[in-house]
């Protein structure tokens, strides 16, 4: 497999710590320090920021969101908004519906996703090539392009209006991406190590559960990672296949209480709802933000 | 030929097999002679088969079915006929259809280059990884991560003139009086709307180009400084030319992301005022599911798979290139 650039691995470059590409000498290096100490104020004002201002929206009255700032109500801070999504049966039934969605996407895809890897990574059989291109295949092809006649297919499978329906077609949209780095994470495994199990009499399953998993672990907690996002924050398919309005996920039913479909829009109902879409995805991404970047670069790493 | 000769055929033909010289090798008449005995081909293929399944069910037949009903005027509900290529012209000659094409083709020429310089500037700062430099690609790429439809509630809130805080923050800088309707007019709601995709999405091309970044051995930047070149021109000669793979598929990437775009325009303006912020994928909806012509809507996005699938094949044919 190619790599994007040739590195030349001395055992300078491998030793040091903190290797610093594009590196100066003294006074560039000063330089260089404030710049970086500049860029990462900034970055804090122009990234953190927003988010934090975010989560306090969330937390004021929705009169006091919909008004010009007062210094008198505007740090009136509370969690009425949270306890007022709570009692408001449709969203919080929403937010249900979309932690099933993205669960459900994540595991299944990972299972597919992994079993496939297996097979294209350690087996040979006659047109793995041809499958795996296919499967390759529908990076090229986005979902938004056959959002018709995935409609009409769904609905005649019925499929539509449900969550089970939503979890399949998240789960094909995200198996490509998944079905790569697994691939990678099984390619990546020595031989050896699969060769003293077999050996040892496992077969096929056994080895997987014995030996392979602990091995290609992060490449399903990647996949599965990657998988729950996507299914978390989708919107397009969600409005479409899904109509019922009990099974709404969350994103959906954001943007009906936005055009009044609940009745008169709160914007305090609005900003806890978006901020409780947003919460789930932070942590998780900081706590397995390593898988995330290593999915990402794997991704790019098209060998 | 008799039955003796068949089976003489086939016993010839095992024994060759086996004295292939491979050892352990087994013979499969449907899934391939390469698998071993450890490794049957059969379980191979059985491991990959549901994913397979997966993927042509609901990708493959839709794209297949897609070609078919843009050849028809189905209707959401109810009986359809034939009409041959009547949706293509049909969308052809409709003006919205264009103006959807434009805007999406405009949208796309606004963001790309800023996300990719925007992403390049991230990159730059976080490589080094000096102190707080996880910190900060963290927070560089947590909007990407929160997802678009998030954002775009979100900023829903900040948009409203008066009370949100693109206005507060503008009007206390001096540069408006705060009650600009940012979501009703159609260049100002695509210029935040602009602003808001520049500020998510850089994070993205900056994981894409940080791993490329760091891959570029000190030597080579070091043997440039002792030549005496300035920082610019080394970033210039060195670090771009040997980025041109991730930038390249960053660029694509990005294109096709912005040509698919909906969320955002959904959420914030609904496309409107009238069609001012409509973009491709939302005309095919609206198309669709709102005035029920999925013959037509179809046609549209038969339009935009090959679209698409253009630039990907390009995207491909570009990374294979230096294999």
């Amino acid at each position: 497999m190619a790599t994007m650039a040739q590195p030349v691995e001395t055992s300078r470059t491998r030793h040091r710590p903190a290797a610093r590409s594009g590196g100066g000498g003294g006074s560039e290096d000063r330089v260089k320090s404030i710049l970086y100490w500049l860029s990462a104020f900034l970055t804090l004002v122009v990234f953190l920021v927003p988010l934090l201002w975010f989560v306090m929206r969330s937390l004021q009255p929705g009169t006091v969101i919909a008004a010009p700032p007062d210094p008198s109500t505007f740090f009136d801070l509370s969690f009425d908004n949270f306890r007022g999504l709570r009692a408001q049966g449709d969203m919080f039934r929403a937010v249900g519906n979309s932690l099933i969605v993205a669960l459900g996407t994540a595991l299944l895809t990972t299972v597919l996703a992994t079993m496939a890897g297996y097979g294209f990574g350690r087996f040979k059989f006659r047109g793995s090539g041809i499958l795996f291109g296919l499967i390759l295949l529908t990076l090229m092809i986005p979902f938004q392009a056959i959002l018709t006649p995935l409609f009409i297919q769904l609905n005649e499978m019925r499929l539509t209006d449900s969550l089970l329906g939503l979890v399949l077609f998240y789960s094909t949209v995200n198996l490509a991406f998944g079905t790569f780095v697994m691939r990678t994470a099984f390619m990546s495994v020595p031989d050896g190590l699969e060769e003293a199990a077999r050996l040892d009499g496992s077969g096929t399953i056994g080895t997987f559960f014995h030996v392979l998993f602990p091995l290609v672990m992060p490449g399903m907690a990647t996949t599965a990672l990657f998988a729950f996002l996507a299914a978390w924050t989708e919107f397009l398919g969600a409005l479409v296949f899904i109509t019922r309005q009990d099974l709404f996920t969350l994103p959906v039913a954001l943007v009906n209480l936005q055009q009044g479909t609940y009745g008169q829009l709160d914007f305090g109902l609005l900003a806890a709802g978006s901020v409780t879409a947003m919460i789930p995805c932070v942590i998780l991404f900081i706590a397995l933000q390593r898988y995330y970047v290593a999915g990402l670069t794997a991704g790019s790493l098209k060998g | 030929m008799t039955l003796s000769d068949t089976t003489a055929t086939t016993a010839a033909r095992t024994r060759a097999a086996t004295e292939s010289g491979i050892p352990g090798r087994r013979r499969n008449r449907i899934f391939g002679d390469e698998g071993t005995l450890t490794h049957p081909s059969s379980h191979g293929f059985l491991l990959v088969l549901p994913a397979a399944i997966f993927v042509c069910v609901f990708v493959l037949a839709p794209l297949v079915f897609a070609l078919y009903i843009s050849l028809t005027n189905w209707p959401l509900i109810g009986s359809y006929k034939f009409i041959g290529l009547d949706n293509y012209a049909t969308i052809g000659e409709d003006p919205a259809f264009w103006q959807a094409v434009g805007y999406t083709l405009t949208y796309t020429a606004i963001v790309t280059l800023p996300i990719l310089g925007l992403g390049y500037l991230m990159a730059v700062v976080v490589r080094a990884n000096r102190p707080g430099s996880t910190l900060i690609r963290t927070l560089f790429f947590l909007p990407y991560v929160i997802g678009l439809s998030t954002l775009s509630f979100l900023m829903v809130l900040e948009a409203q003139p008066n009370s949100g805080a693109v206005n507060l923050l503008l009007k206390s800088l001096g540069i408006t009086d705060g009650t600009t309707a940012w979501l009703v007019d159609g260049p100002l709601a695509t210029g935040l709307i602009c602003a808001l995709i520049i500020w998510a999405v850089s994070g993205s091309t900056m994981v894409l180009l940080l791993s490329g970044m760091q891959a570029i051995p000190r030597e080579v930047y070091e043997s440039a400084e002792v030549d005496g070149s300035s920082w610019i021109s080394r970033e210039w000669h060195i670090t771009i030319p040997m980025l041109r793979r991730p930038i390249a598929m960053s660029l694509i990437l990005s294109v096709i992301g912005s040509f698919l775009a909906f969320s955002q325009f959904f959420i914030m303006t609904g496309g409107g005022p009238g069609r001012a912020t409509t973009p491709i994928v939302l005309y095919i909806y609206q198309r669709a599911f709102v005035q029920l012509q999925v013959g037509a809507a179809t046609a549209a996005s038969v339009i935009l798979i090959i679209v698409v699938a253009a630039i990907s094949a390009v995207q491909f044919w570009l990374l294979r290139e230096e294999d």
